[in-house]
């Protein structure tokens, strides 16, 4: 008997799906296209308490409410570097890039300064499934170094952000999606107040939060385009096939599932950016996710089937060795057999440049995000 | 302040400009999550708490209660350790509160799992909760014998005064809270039967039956509010039927 792994789907409906899914072109169990995502709600700024927020709610019922929080913080061993050291950067920096403020700050910030946390109803934060997908949306903001580099404020002083994840329902599938969406969207919604104090003396910030200003900007003042918030997005595989947006039921089929965290890089400055030179997205991390499908139990082959008269079991040889053999001759053509081994390199291509490429799947869930903001 | 009594005393208008027996905006919804049993959002003022509800389940306990305060809901961000004794406390008032008015003697061997989101608190945190989950098992369609209102009420601000000068206050918020005594009442039913009384400061024992006797009328004004939100629902859902 399988142990129960809360997928309530019969080796015979697994199959059936799976095989839906192998075609070409698949067919999947809702009529969309491989790369066509379900209708969401999404809105933001619905929290006053906070420097940014968000609210997302799938169609299968799920949701989730990210909260974006900035305090200011001293920086430890700020102020004290070498004079000498500090010149020597700077010049370096000032050869990089034109605007002053921006010689100052980059290359300054530091990872500790971004904190996210997530809540998931009925879980322990020291389960793995909170600190694995906290791990995975800390590495994708990260390695985009223009963030760390927005929260300086001065040699002694950075703000500290923290993202609060909330999921509001159980997870029915895999929350990671959502769970991005959600946080990109809260982070393009975020603003600071704005410095009023010069240089190196203590931060003093407006009280007018209307001059207050976004963490990520909408343009930047040079004309170039604005640096956006990574996102991460789930892709499957069945076969040869590529799948965006999988419902729980295609997950449980899935021969490989894979997270990739794709961000938008500064766009050239040049006046004439015609849309042929708008810069594909970057790809920041990809990582392999165990598919639920591995949980699944297999059907048995009709050979095996001792219910039936026919079959071979009710008269012969049963021993566990005979039986592992004719379960591996069958190899998942007549039943169901839980999915092994990895995934092609071909295939993990396709998924990368299917979410990567101009007007790809990426490119429409950032602009997609982008209309949400008031 | 509050307490400072020059602004009070003047025009006897609190810091947000309400009156001495005025509630703060009160809004609510219900419905809000499909994945849930019942679900409804609940706003008093600042403070706004989501509550969902599932159930009846399988192991027998009763009205179990689980209320998570998101780190971002207060002025400065704390994320609350799992065993926090406030909130462990509020969660089994609140439970004993449904205990006693949810027929569970329907469900015999069912567990009725209450969630509580606190997404912004702003003052009125036990209130907002059991108002809140009193729509969400409406909503779910859980059997009560009413509704379950509550409010809070703080003593007058001034220290010194007589009794008949000074009027309690109704429906704090977060800085009156930190101010005063004050002490949350929930009431079931028209006629405002008792289930929760809260208070965790201290006040003279004199002024207790007036801010009762407040705190009651406000529930009972609240208990209009909620049964609105579920009427409106209720005529929502038959319109989009009947057409």
């Amino acid at each position: 008997m399988a142990p129960y792994t809360g997928i309530p789907l019969s080796p015979a409906e697994l199959q059936y799906l799976h095989t839906s899914l192998s075609q070409n072109p698949p067919i999947r169990p809702d009529g969309r296209s491989p790369t066509q995502f379900r209708p969401l709600v999404a809105e933001t700024d619905i929290l006053s308490s906070t420097n940014g927020s968000a609210r997302i709610c799938f169609p299968d019922g799920t949701e989730a409410m990210v909260g974006v929080k900035a305090e200011v913080e001293k920086t430890w061993g700020g102020g004290q570097d070498v004079d000498g050291e500090r010149t020597g950067q700077a010049v370096e920096d000032e050869e990089m890039r034109n605007a002053e403020v921006g010689a100052a700050k980059s290359g300054r910030g530091w990872g500790e300064w971004v904190e996210i946390g997530i809540e998931l109803p009925g879980m322990r934060d020291d389960d793995a499934l909170p600190i694995f997908l906290s791990a995975m949306l800390t590495e994708a903001l990260l390695a985009d170094t223009g963030l760390k580099d927005t929260l300086w404020i001065n040699t002694r002083f950075h703000w500290r952000l923290y993202i609060d994840i909330l999921l509001l329902s159980q997870p029915l599938s895999y929350p990671l999606p959502l769970l991005s969406l959600t946080t990109h969207l809260a982070l393009l919604s975020t603003r600071l107040p704005s410095l009023i104090s010069e240089r190196d003396e203590d931060p003093l910030f407006n009280d007018d939060w209307e001059a207050s200003t976004h963490l990520f900007p909408r343009s930047k003042a040079d004309g170039g385009s604005a640096q956006k918030p990574p996102i991460t997005l789930l892709v499957m595989s069945v076969g040869e096939m590529i799948f965006f947006d999988a419902s729980a039921d295609e997950l449980a089929v899935a021969d490989a599932v894979v997270a990739l965290s794709v961000t938008q890089p500064l766009q050239p400055t040049s006046t004439s950016a015609t849309e042929a030179e708008i810069l594909p997205l970057k790809l920041v991390a990809l990582r392999t996710i165990d598919p639920p499908s591995r949980l699944t139990a297999g059907g048995v082959p009709n050979a095996l089937n001792s219910t039936s008269t026919t079959g071979t079991a009710s008269t012969g040889n049963t021993s566990t060795g005979g039986i592992l053999a004719i379960r591996e001759k069958d190899q998942g053509q007549s039943v169901w057999r839980p999915p092994r081994g990895g995934v092609k390199r071909a295939v993990v291509g396709r998924m990368i440049k299917a979410v990567v490429e101009k007007g790809g799947v990426g490119m429409e869930v950032m602009a997609g995000l982008a209309g949400v903001e008031t | 302040m509050p307490l400072d009594t020059s602004t009070y005393a003047l025009a006897h208008l609190r810091l947000d400009g309400r009156r001495w027996s005025e509630l703060r905006r009160i809004h609510g919804q219900i419905s809000t999550q499909a994945a849930a049993d019942g679900s409804a959002y609940f706003e008093q003022g600042n403070t706004k708490i989501l509550c969902t509800v599932t159930g009846p389940q399988e192991p027998k306990r009763g009205v179990e209660v689980e209320m998570n305060v998101a780190a971002f809901s207060g002025m400065d961000r704390k994320k609350r350790a799992r065993g926090d004794k406030r909130v462990q406390e509020m969660q089994y008032t609140i439970a004993s509160a449904f205990q006693s008015t949810i027929f569970t003697h329907l469900y015999p061997h069912s567990t009725i799992t209450l969630n509580l989101h606190v997404l912004s608190q702003d003052g009125s945190l036990l209130a907002c909760a059991l108002n809140a989950a009193t729509l969400a098992l409406i909503d779910a369609g859980m059997p009560m014998s009413d509704y379950v209102s509550a409010c809070t009420v703080a003593s007058a601000p001034s220290s010194d005064q007589t009794l008949d000068e000074q009027d309690p206050l109704l429906d704090l918020n977060g800085l009156e809270e930190q101010e005063l005594p004050f002490l949350t009442v929930g009431t079931s039913g028209e006629e405002g039967k008792v289930l929760v009384l809260l208070m965790e400061t201290r006040v003279q024992v004199a002024r207790l039956e007036a801010m009762v006797s407040v705190g009651l009328d406000g529930c009972r004004q609240i208990r209009g509010i909620l049964d609105g939100v579920v009427r409106e629902h209720g005529r929502k859902v038959l319109e989009s039927r009947v057409s």
